[in-house]
């Protein structure tokens, strides 16, 4: 599993990203829930770099602890959909027949439902917070992952290393956990990098509409949301956090792509 | 055949969710009262059997908090969504129609890679993003077009138009970057397939080729995926509503979201799932309709 070590600008601010939002305290030039700190609306400038809101909290210090909301949630929303799918794939690639099929149709059934709207029914029922968002996007997004592992498994069972380390008299669950699962590895990677650009996609959208994180707390979206309504006295509020929002789904995807990208230039070189 | 079945596994999830929200609710008497009424101390299953068993015949019970039938609330609304989903899906098509032919004209070409990368920018873009983007150029800089509001067709057709470019461009922009891809790696499969060759060394005319014979080859397939987009889009639709105040079923399920009106909820999610469902189904039945190679299948499916 050897990549060509070059330097990858998309990794390098996916990187980036969570260093920022990582380091916020350190980073926030002013306390981003102080109000007054500057004067109402005033455009970005070297006192604030963004900005400030109708509040006069410092813009930038808001998008750097928002962003903090932000990735947690993408991150522990990938994560938990990586367990799920991940389990949920590999058990219906393992044993085939009617289990395949059953785990398979549900997650053909619950793809079908669009993600906004499944979320948005998830939110109504149980509430919007950091740790219900998560796990609600996470179910959203595990059943893609499923479909993309369960391939993974039935291709990687079908190799030959597979049937010499069954020939070999290797356990079933020793054969998946130490041959299997770190080949598709490189897969699995893929899908969460594309899982956290949805992840921020969804909970941007959601905490835009109103129905994510609630203020005095922010992410990106409901940053948005504010500036949104708040478009006819600034157009910095509202462009910023979209711009960062943007770039940070972009980087997930583009980083995504790249490892793809060199997964499939390996394949064919073989 | 697998489609309906899976419409009606969907549902379950709705009432599970109404009663955990009830659950959570710390509830004085009077509210109790209320749950008897409109059936949600009945069990779960009851409850699912009696829902389902009234929308099939079209009624989806009754607004949780204002008491309105949720099909009347639906009906009224329904016509701004389907407006608005179509003129996305119309401009999506024109939009990868001119893009696809373009980029597959030089594959790995400058206009390719270019076009390459805008789709995969296109993928990225949040539709609130672009919406937001249009509404500070298109209505506060140049104030060519209004941001918000919406005036039915019947009343006054330009207003109407007026008031949908935006919020249908900005859906097209999410949903013609899929559309652009699918349709650009099957005409590229078709392009280096032997009748196209063939075409070429009879001496055709290059946008003879592109026009005459890759191009409808490749909307077949295509044509499945629209189906699928079409989905995408539905979904896309509820917070592009909500961004230009269109009162559409979408910005319904929001405010319903709000007020955690299930039934509401229950209500849209089972129209737009319905939606999804049956324009796949139209779009299957469409394949096979233009493309009778495609209706022999049965065997084939068994192997993916």
């Amino acid at each position: 599993m050897k990549f060509k070590k070059k330097f990858s600008p998309s990794g390098f601010i996916v990187l980036a990203i969570m260093a920022i939002t990582l380091a916020a305290p350190i980073l926030s030039p002013y306390d981003p829930y102080a109000i007054g700190v500057g004067e109402p609306f005033v455009g970005p400038g070297w006192k604030h770099l963004m900005g400030t809101d109708d509040l006069g909290r410092d813009l930038l210090s808001r998008v750097l602890y928002g962003g903090r909301i932000t990735v947690f949630i993408a991150l522990a929303a990938t994560i938990i959909a990586l367990i799920i799918g991940t389990l949920w794939g590999m058990i219906a690639g393992v044993q085939r027949g009617w289990v395949d099929e059953i785990l398979m149709r549900t997650a053909d059934a619950t793809m079908a439902i669009p993600q906004i709207l499944f979320a948005l029914v998830c939110v109504a029922a149980v509430g919007a917070s950091v740790v219900s968002l998560p796990i609600v996007v996470g179910i959203l997004l595990s059943p893609t992952t499923a479909r993309m592992a369960r391939t993974a498994v039935v291709v990687e069972l079908a190799s030959d290393y597979v049937v010499a380390a069954k020939a070999t008299g290797l356990k079933k669950s020793r054969l998946i956990m130490t041959e299997v699962l770190p080949n598709i590895a490189p897969q699995l990677l893929v899908q969460l990098s594309i899982n956290a650009a949805s992840a921020v996609m969804i909970e941007a959208s959601l905490s835009f509409i109103g129905l994510g994180i609630q203020p005095p707390n922010a992410s990106w979206g409901t940053l948005m949301l504010q500036g949104y309504g708040k478009l006819w006295n600034t157009y910095w509020f509202v462009l910023f956090p979209a711009l960062v929002v943007t770039a940070t789904i972009l980087a997930f995807n583009s980083y995504g792509e790249r490892i793809r990208v060199s997964l499939d230039s390996r394949k064919s070189s073989i | 055949m697998v489609l309906v079945f899976l419409s009606i596994r969907v549902l379950p999830g709705d009432p599970v969710l109404a009663r955990l929200g009830a659950a959570t609710e710390v509830t004085p008497e009077a509210l109790k009262a209320l749950r008897v009424e409109a059936g949600l101390d009945r069990s779960l299953l009851a409850q699912l059997f009696s829902w389902l068993s009234h929308a099939v015949r079209g009624d989806l019970g009754v607004s949780y908090i204002s008491q309105f039938p949720v099909t009347q609330l639906v009906g009224e609304r329904i016509p701004v969504t389907l407006e608005l989903t179509f003129f996305i899906i119309l401009l999506s098509c024109i939009f990868s129609l001119i893009l696809a032919p373009l980029s597959i004209l030089k594959p790995g070409g400058k206009l390719d890679r270019f076009i390459g990368s805008l789709t995969s920018i296109g993928l990225s873009v949040p539709g609130f993003v672009t919406g937001i983007i249009f509404i500070l150029i298109f209505s506060l800089t140049l104030q060519w077009l209004p941001s918000l509001g919406y005036v039915p067709i019947t009343e006054d057709l330009g207003k109407n138009l007026q008031l949908l470019i935006m919020p249908s461009i900005t859906g097209a922009l999410t949903a013609t970057p899929y559309l652009v891809r699918y349709l650009r790696a099957s005409m590229l499969e078709i392009k280096q397939s032997s009748f196209i060759r063939t075409a070429e060394g009879k001496g055709l005319s290059d946008s003879r080729i592109m026009f005459r014979h890759i191009l409808p080859n490749s909307l077949v397939p295509t044509l499945t995926m629209l189906g699928l987009i079409v989905g995408y889009t539905l979904s896309g639709v509820i917070v592009i509503e909500y961004m230009f105040g269109l009162p559409g079923i979408g910005s319904l399920a929001i405010e319903g979201a709000f007020k955690r009106d299930y039934a509401i909820i229950q209500g849209v999610s089972l129209v737009i799932i319905s939606l999804f469902i049956l324009t796949t189904l139209l779009f299957d039945i469409l394949c096979g309709i233009v493309d009778p190679r495609l209706r022999v299948t049965k065997e084939r499916q068994n192997e993916i």
